[in-house]
C-alpha cells in the first residue's frame, strides 16, 4: 500500500522526539553518575547533553509547526502534531530539572551520615524516574496505551520515596550544624527536581494517551495542574 | 481583506492575549506573596482557584496558534514568533503555578504567626514581576536589547534568595520548632527564584524569535550563543 507523504512525515517526527527522549534519559544516566560520584567514563557531561535537549527540542517544535502550515492535516494527525509538540517541550523541561540537580550536586560536594540513607533513596528517585522515561519512550514508540498507563504506578512510588526524604530531612534538622542543614536543603531540592521530573515523565504518558484516544480526560486536573506548592 | 492583512491581524489579537495572561500571571505573582505577607487564607484560596483560569487561557492561545498556522501560510519569521508565543504560554502558565504554590504555602503555615515580617520575600516577588514585563514588552516590541538587559536583575533577585535562605537558616539553627515554617517560607523563596529563572527563559526565546539564533544567558558566564 502507497504510503502518504503527511503518514512518513509523522513518523519522522515521533522518531525525532522518541531520539529527544533517549537524550534526556542519558541525562538521567549521568546525574546519577554524578549523584554517586562515579567516573564519568566515556559518557558526556550533562552540560553538552542539555544543550543536545535545547536543540533538538527547537529543531521538533519547527519540524511541527512547518507540518502543521504545509499540510492540511486531518484531525486525528493535527491532534497527533499537538501532542508531539507538547512532549517536546515536556521532555525539555525534564532536562532543566537534571541539569539543576548536577548543579545543586556541585555546591552539596559529599554527603556523608547522618544523610547517607536518605541520599541513597534520592539516587533511587533518580533510577525509578529514568525507568518511568524508558517505559514512556516504549509507549510512544510502539503507541501502546496500556504501557503509556503503566507508568503512573511508578510515579506513585516516587511520590512516596520523595515524602520519605523530604519529610526525613525535616525530622533530623533540629540541632544541626549550619553546614549540615545546607546540604540538606540540597537534598530537597535534588529530590523536589526528581519527583518533578517524574511528575513530567506522567505527562508525556497522558499526551500519548491524547495523542491516541483524542481525549483530554487523563490531561486533566490530576498532572497538568499540579496540586503541589513547587 | 487579502490573507497577510488576516494574519497580521490574528497575530495581533493573540500577542495581545498573550500580554493578558502575562497581566494575569505578574498579579498572581505580587498577590501570592502579600497574601502570605497579610495571612490572608480566604484571598489564598481564591488565588488557588484562579490559577484554572490562567491555565485554561494557556491552552485556548496554544490552540488559537496552532489554528492560524494550519489555516493560513507564515513565512519563516512568522513561524519563529508562533513558536515563541507557544513556550511564552508555558512559562507563564509555570509561572502562575509558582504563585499558585505560594498561595498553598500561605494555608499550610495556616494560622501560626510568621516567624518574622516579610520584607525580602515581597521585594522579590516585585523584582520577578518587573522582569516579566519587560520580558513580555522585549517580545512584542521584538527588543533583543532589551531582552538582554533583564538577566542582571536575576542576580538581584538570587541575591535576596540567598540573604533569605542565610536568614531563615539562623532560625532553624537557633529554634527547631520553627524548622516547619522556616522550610515552608524557603520554598516559597525558592519558587520566586524559579519564576525569575523562567523570565530569562522567555528572554532567550526573544532572542531567538529576531535572529534565529539559540543563546543561553546565564549572566555569571554572560551570554552564551549555543552551537
Amino acid at each position: 500500500m502507497l504510503v502518504q507523504p503527511l503518514e512518513l512525515d509523522l513518523q519522522h517526527l515521533q522518531k525525532e522526539v522518541w531520539a529527544l527522549g533517549l537524550i534526556v534519559e542519558r541525562a538521567i544516566v549521568e546525574s546519577v553518575d554524578v549523584l554517586q560520584q562515579r567516573p564519568l567514563g566515556g559518557s558526556q557531561p550533562l552540560i553538552i547533553l542539555d544543550h543536545q535537549i535545547t536543540q533538538k527540542r527547537l529543531a521538533i517544535e519547527l519540524d511541527c509547526i512547518n507540518l502543521i502550515a504545509a499540510q492540511h492535516a486531518p484531525g486525528d494527525d493535527l491532534r497527533t502534531i499537538a501532542a508531539m509538540l507538547e512532549i517536546a517541550t515536556e521532555l525539555g523541561r525534564i532536562g532543566d530539572y537534571i541539569t539543576d540537580i548536577a548543579k545543586i550536586h556541585f555546591m552539596l560536594v559529599r554527603v556523608e551520615a547522618p544523610l547517607l540513607e536518605l541520599f541513597g533513596d534520592i539516587c533511587l528517585m533518580a533510577t525509578k524516574t529514568q525507568s518511568m522515561l524508558q517505559r514512556a519512550l516504549e509507549a510512544l514508540q510502539r503507541q501502546d496505551l496500556a504501557l503509556a498507563r503503566c507508568v503512573f504506578v511508578e510515579d506513585d512510588e516516587v511520590d512516596a520515596l520523595y515524602d520519605h526524604v523530604y519529610l526525613g530531612l525535616l525530622a533530623s534538622m533540629g540541632g544541626r550544624s549550619r553546614a549540615v542543614i545546607k546540604k540538606m536543603r540540597y537534598l530537597s531540592q535534588i529530590a523536589r527536581n526528581l519527583e518533578r521530573a517524574a511528575d513530567r515523565v506522567t505527562n508525556i504518558c497522558e499526551w500519548i494517551a491524547f495523542s491516541l484516544t483524542g481525549e483530554l480526560a487523563l490531561v486533566g486536573d490530576e498532572k497538568i495542574y499540579q496540586e503541589d506548592f513547587v | 481583506m487579502k490573507t497577510r492583512s488576516i494574519f497580521d491581524k490574528e497575530l495581533r489579537r493573540i500577542q495581545d492575549e498573550v500580554l493578558a495572561l502575562g497581566s494575569m500571571v505578574e498579579r498572581s505573582l505580587v498577590e501570592s506573596v502579600d497574601l502570605l505577607k497579610r495571612r490572608d487564607m480566604k484571598g489564598s484560596h481564591e488565588l488557588v482557584a484562579q490559577d484554572r483560569v490562567i491555565n485554561e487561557k494557556r491552552f485556548k492561545i496554544e490552540s488559537d496558534v496552532l489554528t492560524l498556522i494550519a489555516t493560513q501560510q507564515p513565512v519563516a519569521i512568522d513561524m519563529r514568533v508562533l513558536a515563541a508565543v507557544l513556550e511564552i504560554t508555558t512559562e507563564l502558565e509555570r509561572i502562575g503555578d509558582y504563585a499558585k504554590g505560594i498561595a498553598k504555602i500561605n494555608l499550610l503555615i495556616g494560622e501560626e504567626p510568621l516567624l518574622k515580617p516579610l520584607i525580602d520575600l515581597p521585594l522579590m516577588a516585585e523584582k520577578a514581576r518587573d522582569m516579566l514585563q519587560k520580558a513580555l514588552e522585549a517580545f512584542i516590541q521584538r527588543d533583543v536589547e532589551l531582552a538582554k538587559s533583564i538577566p542582571p536583575m536575576d542576580d538581584e533577585v538570587d541575591q535576596l534568595y540567598n540573604q533569605i535562605y542565610r536568614e531563615l537558616l539562623t532560625f532553624i539553627i537557633a529554634d527547631p520548632q520553627s524548622i516547619d515554617q522556616a522550610n515552608y517560607l524557603l520554598w516559597a523563596a525558592h519558587n520566586l527564584e524559579r519564576a525569575a529563572d523562567r523570565v530569562i527563559n522567555l528572554c532567550e526565546r526573544v532572542v531567538f524569535t529576531v535572529t534565529g539564533k539559540m543563546v543561553e544567558m546565564d549572566t555569571e558566564e554572560g551570554i552564551a550563543e549555543i552551537n
